[in-house]
Formats: C-alpha cells, structure tokens, sequence
C-alpha cells in the first residue's frame, strides 16, 4: 500500500531541514508519496484594501513560492526519491484561517499517514502572541504520525 | 443649510459661537488644516469642530490626535467624536516584544456596523465624505476610563477584594463576553487596554471603544487581544498592578514578600510585574489565581481562545466573596 507522507512547509530553512530529513530516511521506500504543502496567507482587505493589489501580491508570493518549492522537490529526488513520488501543493487563503486546521484537512482529506512540520523555536511570549504551527499540528493531529524536526 | 442657518444652528448649541466667515469642510483629506470652530459637512450632517482629543493615557496628557475631532452635532447638539482617515504603521509594544500595527479606518467602520445597537461597544455611524474618505461618527460617551475609575478607589485591597471587586468582576465578565462576541464576529479588537473601557456615568455600563488597530495574520488569531484581557484581568484582580519595585519601595516587608516570589510568579511579558497575587494578597481565590498563572512565565498553557478565558472566569464566579 503506498504510504503519504505531507510536509508541510514555510519556506524557512528550518522547513527545508525537514525536507532533508524527510528525504534521507524515506529514500529507501520507494512506495512512499510525498506531498510538499505551502499555505500562503491573502493580505488582509484591512491592510491591503485593493482587491487588485491583494491579487498581485499572491501571485508574486505564488510564484516566489512554486520556485522555492520546486528547489525543494528536488532536494528530495537528489537524495533518492522517485521524481513521480514527489508533488507540489500551494493553497492560497483569503481567511484569517488557522494554518494548522488548513494541514490537518489536508491530512484527513488525502489519506496521509504522517505529517511533518518543521519547529522555528519561537519564544513562549511569542507562541502565546502568535501561535505555533507545529506546536498545535502535534496537539491536534489524530490517527496520523507527526515528526516535527527541530 | 446655508452658512446663515449653520450659524443659527451654532447659536443655539453653543455659547461662544464662531466669529467670521465659516469654514466648511466636506473633504477630510488634509485633517491637520481643520481646525477649532470650523464646521464639517457630511451628507448634509453639519457638525461644529471644538478641538482634537488627545492620546491620555494612564493620567499623562498626550499628543493631540489631530485625525480625531471633537464636535457638536448641529443638528441635536450631541456631542460626537469624528474619527476622519489617518493610515499609520508602527511597532506596538507588548511587554517586552514588538509588533508590526497598522491603523485601520475601514475595520473600525466595519465594527461600528457589526456592533450597531449594542451598548456594550461605542456606538456611531459611517459616512463617506465628499473625497470618499470613511469618516466614522461616535457618540462621545460621558464617563470615566476603567483604569482610572479602578485607579482612583481610595480603599485597601483587602477592602477592594471583599466590598468592591464582586461588582467589577461582574462587569469585566461582561466586557470580556463582548470581546469573545466580537471574535465570534470574526474581528479584533486590536488594542485592548484598560483605558479603551470606558464606563458611563448615567448607566454605569462598560463600553469598548477604539477599534481601528490591526495585524497581519498570525496562526494565534486571537493573541494580541488574549494578551491584552490578561492585563486587564491582573489588573483588575490586583486593584493595579504589582511589581517588584513596589515591593523594593516597601521596607523590610516588601523585602520579605519578594524572596518568596520566584519566576513562576512573575508575568510572561512584563518581568517585574507579578501574576501570582495569592502571594501578596492570601484571600484571592485558588480559582481566580489559577486563571491569572496562564499569563505567568511558567505557564504550561496558554489560552487561545476568549471562550476558555470565559470558561474559567465563570467558574470563579462561585468563590467570589458575596
């Protein structure tokens, strides 16, 4: 049976340390998909008030992003994974949506097995402040793996 | 109304009404030009310029904020605040971090319209004036801020706690459940502060005022305005709030007290300010101190949502002294 394996990613290098690590211990099983998921948040209409302009600047994201991630598929196929194993996923929210809630759906909706996040290390202050993804994937994920790389 | 019957009006509401010739303004762009006995015009609303209110805080007089006039309606008399539009960015300290602010006009109009009717928010309306500016016209509320009127009781806290704190907990309940109403709306507040509850004088009832603070997203929506109840909840617990230095300033008592605070006891945010009040005052509840430690430093859980602030406030409600 192949086994899904969501990375979810934020472009940070901490992120791409997942990647790496992602792709060394998987490399060996080649029945394993692995799907690289960036979230890009929309601005808000209250900070970013032109529709126009909102949609240009997710469109620059988009394409900064899609470039970025493609480095990052091929960081796993150079370490050994199937280049057909390997697929990009950019999801754009206009919400101010959790992160987190958006993988988790992900996770449900595409059968994944385990879900990994990579861990910027932010302070307590801040995670009160703003909240951790990784933090709140390893609280609320059910019936998956979680490996956060820190 | 031509300028004749504006001053007519103005006759009637005020007792030194304007000499000269009028100046009506109906486009806001230049707000700094506008100034004290000038009248603007929106949508066929008049209302007579008085002055600038001014950024006080925390009993300091501060800048004028030269975007938010103080006026008469000329039409009841009333007297307004007219907020016209002013687009900011600055960094915003929380205790010891910085975030990135942006001044809002449209979320602030999109709140008044949200919160229409409900008392329990600064009331107003939106008008576009004639360069499509969102002016946003409150009804000024007659009253006192809640950090002075807490400031101000001249009581001890023991006294505070047993005669006066039951009320205001009820009251700050109130407040908070407004708040956990608005982010059920989907919107911030986005500068909760204990000057930004206003209480009236004729009704008593506390009101949320200042709504045009926002954020870029962050995965912990509701933070900032989590961070802000905190203080308002220590705050309000605590008859002010309480640090080391205090302690410093109170001899040998103050001296004691302080080693046997450890970091546990002392904010997340502010490293001098305590949050284990038990420790200074033995009578606050076990239940109430508990909701205070989540703002602690050494808090194993933060609350992320107002309904679990809620959730845990209601149940002190029961070990309150009555």
């Amino acid at each position: 049976m192949e086994n899904r394996v969501l990375i979810a990613i934020d472009l940070s290098e901490n992120s791409l340390k997942a990647v790496d690590y992602v792709g060394r211990v998987l490399s060996c099983h080649q029945d394993t998909r692995i799907t690289l998921l960036n979230v890009i948040k929309e601005p808000s209409s209250d900070l970013v008030p032109d529709a126009g302009e909102r949609h240009r600047q997710v469109e620059e994201l988009r394409a900064e992003t899609l470039k970025r991630m493609e480095e990052a598929a091929g960081r796993l196929i150079a370490l050994g994974m199937p280049e057909q194993s390997v697929r990009l996923k950019v999801q754009v929210c206009s919400m101010p949506v959790s992160v987190t809630d958006l993988i988790l759906k992900e996770v449900r909706e595409g059968g994944y097995s385990t879900v990994v996040v990579g861990r910027r290390g932010v302070s307590k202050r801040e995670e009160f402040l703003f909240g951790s993804v990784s933090s709140k994937v390893v609280r609320e994920a059910h019936q998956c793996t979680v490996w956060v790389v820190v | 109304m031509n300028e004749a019957e504006v001053r007519e009006r103005i006759g009637s509401f005020t007792r030194f009404p304007p000499r000269g010739k009028l100046n009506i303004v109906s486009d806001t762009t230049e707000f700094m030009s506008i100034k004290a006995d000038d009248v603007l015009e929106f949508n066929g609303g008049y209302y007579l310029v008085r002055g600038e209110e001014v950024e006080g805080r925390f009993g300091l007089d501060g800048e004028p904020k030269y975007w938010v006039k103080r006026a008469i309606d000329l039409s009841d008399g009333t007297s307004k605040i007219i907020k016209l539009v002013f687009h900011e960015s600055f960094l915003m300290q929380l205790g010891s971090l910085q975030i990135q602010c942006f001044r809002s006009p449209i979320k602030e109009a999109r709140i008044l319209d949200k919160t229409h009717d409900d008392m329990r928010f600064m009331q107003g309306f939106n008008v576009k004036d004639t360069a499509g500016n969102a002016v946003r016209i409150i009804d000024r509320i007659q009253g006192s801020r809640y950090y002075d009127y807490i400031h101000n009781l001249d009581i001890d806290h023991e006294t505070y706690y047993y005669q006066v704190f039951p009320k205001v907990f009820d009251s700050i309940l109130g407040a908070f459940q407004a708040i956990n109403d608005l982010h059920h709306m989907g919107e911030l507040h986005g500068d909760i502060r204990n000057d930004h509850i206003l209480i009236a004088r004729s009704t008593s009832k506390y009101t949320w005022i200042d709504f045009d603070y926002t954020y870029d997203w962050s995965e912990n929506f509701f933070g900032v305005d989590l961070y802000g109840l905190g203080n308002i909840l220590l705050f309000t617990v605590g008859k002010g709030f309480h640090t080391i230095p205090d302690l410093n300033a109170c001899g040998p008592e103050g001296i004691k007290m302080k080693q046997c605070l450890t970091q546990a006891d002392l904010s997340l945010f502010f490293k001098h300010r305590i949050v284990n009040l038990q420790k200074l005052f033995p009578y606050i509840s076990d239940s109430l101190n508990l909701a205070l430690m989540h703002f602690g430093q050494e808090a194993d859980v933060f609350y992320e949502h107002t309904d679990e602030l809620l959730s845990d406030l209601r149940a002190c409600e029961a070990d309150l002294p009555r």
